[in-house]
């Protein structure tokens, strides 16, 4: 090199300028497209005393790879990329491998033939090799202008014909960049009698063994022919499992790798062993896996695919170099990218992803039952097969196995001890992964058809309502029974100006509106009359001095119902959200839960609400960590506001900053009489960290509600004197500490949460989500010292879980003494406080001494019975769980608020809520009888318990029972009865307004719809049905219904259609 | 320095001082106190003031929108929660307050302080009135034959100026009457609207004191006149703030009627 400078600078101008334009000439078609073939790779492998290994270009290379190919919907084996534009071939290949490079996946496999210039462009776009496999008519092969569909491997001419066709094959690829190997072949040893694309085609015992002698023999000739035009190279077959190892021994004794498909469930088991012994070759599976389908519960399951994925992966670290194993590990491919949807039956329902289990394999224990098949040939993908996007590229969804393997494989099997290699592996956040998938999948069910078209669907809903009191039947018989009817359209629409940006929005367009209230509400509701009645406002005013109430009709008969917009930039990438899902981040390092889960829409959009509503812009790239939220309600109930997020890792430890900044109160409470918050900024730090095996330390601090500093507040000192102080800068902060760790390998938890009487965060998320069935009254407002401990135990299918919590005030509820006066010395008196009027307040973070305890018994994990879709996907014959929840409550509380409509402001109940002892028991069962093709869903709840809102009407002493069935998937029927029970509402509870029975009954018949799960999913059906609830009165009801006493009942009944298109 | 030196000595500078964030917080936590049992002020035994000598703390204290009485150390109510009906009803004490002072002059400088911490506090026609009337009645016990106080005079004028300024449609409610419900109604006395204007008028006009005293105290309490001479010289000053007074007149005096004047 030093020479060829020496030389350059000796010649003359001319020769210079000549050289310099070879160098342009040279550097410009380096950056043309790629339709040359460039230098091969050196690839290799290698031996010593650690084991195997690969080498390219010099360095240590593990494969981590998948099985790559792209079929979209509607299409099958036919279908060839490569015939497509180049414009749109790169689209593909881009979008593709772009995300395969994002999940560090460094090589595939593909069953067709990558043209050589497509083979150099993804490897020096994305840095991912090829395998280049051809399948040596192993699904049939043209002899002589003639197919035969099933070769005949002791043939001459077709023996000729391969070896010739396969050496051209090679001498086409050898020198091609981006090619890692040669493989010929898939589990032909599986097809020497007959032949299916499909790899269900476990051999019967061994009576090929004469025709497994001519294909080892061809593949060892075709080899050796290969070798002849490309020595340089690796070689491999890709056999089905290690079938005839001894005729691979025999016949293929310096093949370079043992390239395998295998499907022995998480381990392989001997295999190891039995290749180091019998062949002493490193060893590639190039197909290995798990299906995403269930076949038990008939529902996608993507958990227990990235846990089989993961279990195969580590097995395959430890048998990579230098683990003291067999040391013959030196990658894989996982079958398969993404879900091909005409793999089962081929050339039928294209358009379809069949759930037909094609074969059987007691392996993969998760799904598997006697009998029956269980391996779903459309479901291998890490990622599903997705609708076309503007580009007509049909998308990838990633499953949760995309994340697992993704950080599986950031770690270098090489490079890293065997101890780091398990370790990481132990440490993996399954319970994170698990919750991407599920978000992906949710937002992809809910966006799939609405990404097609520009309009892209919606539905009709018609109803008829019957509402009557018995007050009025008794009086004026069947007049007196309100009629009423409802019709509404939901237009679906999706946009997608360009490459960067797409979106959806739904519009509503009310008819009639049928008048449930107050026995339903639901969302439509804002198109009833709205009456202003000036009584209201004027309440000690004279009737006949007031102006008479004034209606308004027809209003707000189109509406917005959601939107959603996404910008993917380089570096950020911007969302704005509109009523429309999102998630808490308490698994991203928000400790205090300032974002709060608004997933409930159908909750939300009872009462009309807009939430959540926003802008969302998150970093990534150099900028990963950083995210800014902004919005008028970004959660139900949130007060306009920004509010930022940093997370970073600093060693091992994880840390996550957020700011959030409130701008102003909100104009309306959320659940109807939900009382709005005042304006509080809150600043949080969070640091994790794994101290030992097993055992995490989470820290937090908090500053909160600085806004309050200064502000004065009252309160009776244990002398009995009423004192006043100020809100200080200590008391808006909080710290906040959780240590979990095994005892006896059952994961148990401590925390303790001291908070200032202003360091308000959000409520906390409860183990097992909205799920879970814990009662222990959890606080988001300061002015406490909390402590809560829980175990999980299990004993095979049952799992026992007691928790404890203790929590104390700093400075306990006011009671009410009223003000006095000597003439010369004035006692003001002391009321209980309320969170407007005074900075704090004691309510639902009121002292308490909680204890709970759950059994819950749930023969098949893989369907947990808390997760947040169980009711759709448990599958156990019979899973339940039963507990309950002791509360003492040994003070009073302050005065509650509640958002009073008419007037638009928060108003206070009277007094606070008494100290009691109050508690429940309650069960959740889910029934499969065998054979019946139907699933019936209990929940029993017993209690004695308080109002979360007024003291008025004392204390419930109640029981429910709620209970759904789905029969067949065409008939859901559900209700419940609850008696001296609260209202079907939350205001019900916060007003105290109970009823001594409730019946309600529910009959639907389906007419179609997605699936979720193995049911329909219900709110996306068409279908027909009818509703009614019944419930009798009395002075703990709701007065317009009690009507001093006049009233004995109250009942609605609604026929209802729901007809999607 | 290259672009990504700065980006990564950037980020080293958030983490940086992130974690000494997290240091800060960590040692005000492990310095702080949680509020103590006898921490703050004890309010229980509020000493009133009897004297009707009253010192302006500032120029318009009392008037709405000054609210320099909540710095005036001279006033015991500064610390004590006053609760508005309005606001919270089952657990207001504004008029359980107000009706435990002294009557007369001995509870009348008490009374200024009051309904002027509450004004301040909770800007109401309510409020500004009863601030109004205390210093009429502040004036009233300062005066006799041979002089007056002008100061509160004054003080007083700009105080019920004000009611009508800023509050003029507000209405004071009042109750009375039970025994005229019908039999069977037990919703208790009935209420009814006063409105304030008007009594702001009548309380400038009257030569033998207004009623407001009667309602709200239960006894009248005749006020010497803020304005000296005929009562013509009110309407005259009343016109000077841009609004007209037709007189209440015997023997309720509730039909007096106070009205803004728009010229042409």
């Amino acid at each position: 090199m030093k020479n060829k400078a020496v030389a350059m600078g000796d010649s003359g101008l001319t020769e210079r300028i000549v050289k310099l334009g070879c160098l342009l000439l040279a550097a410009a078609a380096l950056s043309m497209p790629v339709d040359s073939h460039a230098q091969a790779h050196d690839v290799i492998t290698v031996k010593d005393d650690g084991g195997w290994r690969m080498q390219v270009d010099g360095e240590d290379y593990y494969i981590k790879g998948v099985v790559w190919g792209y079929s979209p919907r509607g299409q099958n084996y036919t279908y060839n990329l490569w015939g497509e534009s180049d414009d749109f071939i790169r689209k593909v290949l881009d979008y593709e491998f772009g995300l395969m490079k994002a999940a560090n996946i460094n090589a595939i496999r593909s069953f067709t033939t990558i043209p050589p210039k497509w083979v150099t462009y993804i490897y020096r776009e994305h840095g991912i090799m090829s395998v280049i496999n051809p399948l040596m008519g192993r699904y049939g092969y043209s002899i002589d202008g003639k197919w035969v569909p099933f070769t005949d491997y002791s043939d001459p001419r077709t023996r000729e014909i391969l070896k010739r066709d396969m050496v051209e094959i090679i001498s086409e690829y050898k020198d091609v960049e981006g090619v890692l190997m040669f493989a010929f072949g898939n589990e032909s040893n599986y097809g020497l009698s007959w032949s299916s694309f499909e790899i269900e085609n476990l051999p019967e015992g061994e009576q090929n063994t004469a025709k497994a002698r001519s294909l080892y023999s061809l593949f060892a000739e075709v080899i050796d022919a290969c070798r002849q035009v490309a020595p340089d190279h690796l070689y491999t077959i890709v056999n089905g499992d290690i079938q005839y190892i001894d005729l691979i021994a025999e016949y293929l004794p310096d093949m370079d790798i043992l390239g395998s498909n295998v499907y022995r469930g998480p381990s392989f088991t001997d295999l190891w062993a039995r290749v180091d012994e019998k062949l002493d070759m490193p060893v590639v599976f190039f197909e290995f896996g798990s299906d995403a389908f269930n076949a038990r519960t008939f529902q996608e399951d993507q958990l227990n695919q990235a846990l089989l994925l993961k279990d195969m992966w580590q097995e395959m670290y430890n048998k990579s170099w230098g683990n003291s194993e067999e040391g013959n590990s030196i990658g894989a491919f996982i079958f398969e990218w993404r879900d091909e949807w005409w793999k089962y039956l081929q050339v039928e329902n294209l358009d379809v992803q069949d759930t037909n289990a094609s074969w059987s394999n007691q392996a993969y224990l998760f799904d598997w039952a006697e009998g029956q098949n269980n391996m779903n040939e459309e479901w291998f993908g890490i990622a599903a097969l997705g609708p076309p996007n503007s580009d007509g590229v049909y998308e990838a969804r990633p499953r949760m196995a995309y994340d697992v393997i993704g950080e599986v494989f950031e770690m270098d099997p090489y490079t890293a001890s065997k101890g780091q290699i398990n370790a990481m592996f132990a440490n993996m956040d399954i319970d994170l992964y698990e919750l991407k998938g599920d978000v992906r999948m949710l937002k992809a069910d809910s966006t799939e058809q609405k990404r097609k078209l520009q309009f892209t669907g919606g539905d009709i809903r018609a109803e008829v309502a019957f509402r009557g009191l018995e007050q009025d039947i008794t009086r004026d018989g069947k007049e007196g029974i309100d009629f009423s009817d409802g019709q509404m359209v939901n237009l679906d629409f999706a946009f997608r100006p360009n490459d960067n940006i797409e979106g959806q929005f739904s519009i509503n367009i009310l008819g009639n509106v049928a008048e449930k209230q107050p026995l339903e509400f639901g969302y439509g509701d804002r198109g009833l009359p709205f009456a202003i009645d000036a009584k209201e406002f004027l309440p000690f005013v004279e009737p006949e001095l007031i102006p008479p109430t004034t209606v308004f009709n027809d209003r707000e008969r189109v509406e917005i119902y959601d939107f959603n917009a996404k910008y993917q930039g380089d570096n950020w990438d911007v969302e704005a959200f509109y009523h429309t899902p999102r998630f808490h981040w308490g698994y991203e390092g928000d400790f205090f839960n300032l974002v709060q889960e608004s997933t409930d829409i159908l909750g939300i959009d009872t009462f009309n609400g807009k939430a959540p509503a926003g802008i969302e812009i998150a970093g990534k790239g150099k900028y990963d960590g950083l995210t800014l939220v902004a919005g008028p309600e970004i959660y139900w109930g949130a007060n306009p506001q920004w509010l930022f997020k940093y997370q970073f890792d600093l060693g091992k430890t994880e840390f996550a900053f957020i700011h959030s900044e409130e701008l102003s109160q909100l104009d309306e409470g959320a659940f109807r009489n939900q009382a709005v918050n005042r304006v509080a900024s809150k600043t949080t730090l969070y640091a994790a960290r794994d101290i030992f095996k097993n055992v995490t330390l989470e820290l937090g601090g908090i500053i909160s509600s600085r806004e309050r500093i200064d502000e004065a507040y009252d309160y009776i000192d244990s002398e009995g004197n009423i004192r006043t102080d100020k809100i200080e800068f200590e008391d808006t902060l909080g710290i906040k500490a959780k240590l979990t760790f095994p005892v006896f390998g059952w994961e148990t938890y401590l925390s303790g949460h001291s908070a200032g009487l202003v360091a308000d965060g959000g409520g906390p998320i409860p183990t097992f989500g909205w799920r879970d069935p814990t009662n222990l009254p959890y606080s988001a407002f300061g002015n406490k010292n909390e402590f809560e401990a829980g175990m999980i135990m299990s004993f095979g299918n049952m799992m026992i879980y007691p928790r404890l919590l203790y929590r104390e005030n700093l400075i306990d509820a006011n009671p009410d003494i009223p003000p006095n006066s000597n003439g010369s010395v004035l006692n003001p008196g002391i009321s209980p406080r309320n969170r407007d009027s005074d900075p704090f307040a004691v309510l639902n973070n009121r002292e308490a001494r909680s204890a709970e305890i759950f059994f819950t018994w749930d023969p098949t994990g893989a369907t947990p019975f808390y997760d947040w879709d169980n009711e759709f996907r448990e599958d156990a014959p019979f899973a339940f769980n039963i507990g309950g929840t002791y509360t003492e409550f040994p003070t009073d509380t302050d005065a509650n608020l509640f958002f009073f409509r008419g007037g638009g402001f928060n108003a206070p109940f009277p007094g606070g809520l008494p100290a009691e002892d109050v508690w429940t028991i309650s069960s959740r069962m889910v029934i499969n009888p065998a054979g019946s093709n139907t699933r019936i869903i209990l929940d029993l709840r017993r209690g004695f318990d308080q109002s979360s809102g007024t003291p008025e009407r004392g204390t419930a002493d109640f029981f429910d029972i709620s209970g759904k069935a789905y029969v067949g998937r065409r008939h859901i029927v559900s209700g419940y009865f609850k008696k001296d029970s609260w209202g079907p509402y939350d205001f019900f509870r916060q007003f105290n307004f109970r009823y001594p029975e409730q019946v309600n009954f529910e009959y639907s018949y389906l007419l179609g719809g997605a699936v979720l799960g193995n049911l329909i999913d219900e709110a996306r059906a068409t279908r027909i049905g009818v509703r009614t609830t019944f419930r009798t009165v009395d002075e703990t009801s709701l007065p317009e219904e009690y009507l001093e006493g006049e009233n004995d009942y109250a009942f609605l009944t609604v026929f209802f259609l729901t007809y999607r298109f | 320095m290259t672009m990504r030196k700065r980006q990564e000595t950037a980020g080293r500078r958030i983490r940086t001082a992130l974690i000494t964030m997290i240091g800060i917080v960590a040692a005000a936590l492990a310095g702080c106190e949680s509020p103590g049992d006898g921490d703050g002020t004890v309010i229980n035994n509020i000493a009133l003031p009897t004297d009707t000598v009253l010192d302006l703390f500032c120029e318009d204290v009392g008037v709405f929108p000054e609210i320099c009485v909540l710095e005036d150390p001279a006033n015991p109510f500064v610390t004590t929660t006053i609760i508005e009906p309005g606001l919270d009803p089952d657990n207001a004490n504004k008029f359980q307050i107000a009706t435990s002072f002294p009557p007369g002059p001995a509870g009348a400088k008490a009374r200024f302080y009051f309904w002027a911490t509450a004004l301040a506090r909770f800007p109401s026609g309510e409020n500004q009135y009863f601030t109004a009337l205390a210093l009429h009645e502040l004036f009233d016990a300062n005066s006799n034959a041979l002089g007056a106080d002008e100061l509160i005079r004054e003080q007083a004028l700009k105080a019920y100026r004000s009611q009508l300024d800023n509050f003029f449609g507000t209405v004071f409610v009042a109750v009375c009457c039970e025994d005229i419900r019908p039999p069977g109604d037990d919703r208790g006395p009935v209420p009814f609207p006063i409105g304030l204007n008007e009594w702001t008028a009548d309380n400038l006009y009257r030569t033998e004191g207004s009623i407001s005293n009667t309602i709200v105290e239960g006894q009248t309490v005749p006020y010497r006149r803020l304005v000296d001479g005929d009562p013509l010289l009110v309407e005259e000053l009343l016109l000077t703030w841009g609004y007209g007074y037709e007189a209440a007149t015997p023997p309720d005096f509730d039909n007096g009627i106070v009205y803004i004047i728009t010229f042409p």
